[in-house]
């Protein structure tokens, strides 16, 4: 018993750094996980307010860009709305209709915290649950590619962005129409990697990117980047460098898409498989 | 006694608040992300036993974790940083020890040794933050970089505010 007292005596500071670092691992292990941002939804709830705080400080500065970019969307829905109330015979038909077929829901939603600098990266909005946003709901800035949501709360959401390294996308080539899987490599923020396209396909610089509809989650044709680069490596397949459309650093105004098919799709996909 | 306690949690929470609303905002391009708040470990008077720094660090660490999402990042690297602290005050004690009284600062000894201080702290603490940032061996010599760059950015940073810090 002396012994072991003495023991705990000479090597105290060791123990105590032992014990909190296995605190520490064992909290970075447990939260790391594509699933777990639930865990940092919850610690987030703490330091909303000076994130909300900031936020506002930030898109009060950015005010002139976010005017410019409303005034040339507001022109274009104009010229929209002008074509389509021309149009004779408008039935009306209720949305929840089955006839009426569809099968995406949109919402607009403010990113209220945001980072490019790390490798994993993760983006909150202002709306949650009672807004009707659900987990598995893809998240577009302008027509361009954002990131998906993962984790729900009343009021917050959190969606893992594009520029993270554990984010996966399936993606295809506009004009030929080859799909492959889109991924970050935690480089640049500007720049994306395309693998998975045999080599004996035409590609030049330049070609657009856009998604497919086999995640269930984004719609197709929402666009991802053009083709900055590309190289042939040893295996079959290229090595694509994406430009993105998205400048992650200015992200602001994004519209979550939902997909009122979604639940049908894999239920019937997981019945066959 | 209790002045340098008070005075102390004001340097702490000053150093948190620039951390989180300054230095946590600075993005560029992904290779400089100063940690100054390391800072704090660094000044802690010589007379802090050890088992205080080891705490002081991890709650350190764990706030810095709760404002950048981060999971149990920094609690461990800053907790690193703090278990090494005893060692480099050993490693490179000038001849006549450390007075009691004094401060682990500039002023009291000199530039040059409190350059070498700071700069094996940070290292320490950024390599154990980045690897653990990164979790894999791929790209090693890009984090390495990174490491590199951001101590850099750091050291200057913590030196800046070192040198205004007793020009008071």
């Amino acid at each position: 018993m002396r012994n072991l007292l003495n023991f705990l005596l000479k090597y105290n500071n060791i123990i105590v750094f032992l014990l909190l670092e296995g605190i520490a691992l064992f909290w970075l292990t447990n939260g790391n996980e594509y699933h777990n941002s639930r865990v940092v939804r919850g610690m987030k709830g703490m330091t909303r307010g000076i994130e909300e705080r900031m936020n506002n400080v930030r898109t009060y500065l950015s005010l002139r860009e976010i005017n410019s970019s409303l005034a040339s969307e507001n022109s274009l829905l104009r010229d929209r709305l002008d074509r389509f109330t021309r149009q004779e015979d408008l039935k009306f038909i209720p949305v929840d209709n089955p006839l009426f077929r569809q099968q995406f829901t949109y919402t607009s939603a403010r990113v209220i915290n945001n980072s490019a600098n790390k490798q994993k990266n993760y983006f909150t909005l202002d709306k949650g649950r009672s807004q009707g946003l659900k987990t598995d709901m893809a998240v577009t800035s302008g027509d361009n590619v954002a990131g998906v949501i993962v984790g729900c709360s009343e009021n917050f959401s959190i969606a893992i962005s594009l520029l993270n390294i554990d984010f996966r996308l399936s993606a295809r080539i506009k004009s030929s129409g080859y799909f492959g899987s889109l991924t970050w490599d935690g480089r640049n923020y500007r720049y994306a990697v395309l693998n998975e396209i045999p080599q004996h396909i035409a590609l030049s610089k330049g070609d657009t990117i856009e998604t497919t509809s086999y995640s269930a989650i984004f719609p197709e044709g929402i666009r991802i980047g053009t083709v900055s680069d590309f190289k042939k490596t040893g295996s079959d397949f290229y090595k694509i460098t994406i430009e993105l459309f998205t400048d992650f650093k200015k992200l602001q105004h994004v519209n979550v898409i939902g997909n009122m098919k979604r639940t049908e799709q894999l239920g019937l996909e997981n019945q066959l498989q | 006694m209790i002045n340098s306690v008070v005075r102390f949690i004001v340097i702490i929470v000053l150093l948190i608040l620039l951390q989180v609303l300054v230095f946590n905002n600075i993005q560029f391009s992904g290779f400089v992300n100063p940690y100054v708040y390391i800072m704090i470990i660094l000044i802690l008077p010589s007379v802090t036993p050890a088992w205080l720094v080891l705490i002081i660090s991890f709650l350190t660490g764990l706030i810095i974790d709760l404002f950048s999402g981060s999971p149990g990042m920094h609690a461990s690297a800053t907790l690193l940083a703090g278990f090494s602290r005893p060692l480099v005050l050993r490693l490179i004690s000038p001849r006549d020890g450390y007075e009691s009284g004094s401060d682990l600062s500039m002023a009291a000894y000199g530039f040059r040794w409190f350059l070498i201080y700071a700069a094996i702290i940070v290292v320490i603490h950024h390599t154990a933050l980045f690897f653990l940032e990164v979790f894999r061996l791929t790209d090693f010599f890009r984090t390495i970089f990174r490491i590199l760059l951001s101590s850099l950015f750091t050291l200057g940073f913590i030196l800046l505010i070192e040198y205004y810090r007793k020009g008071r």
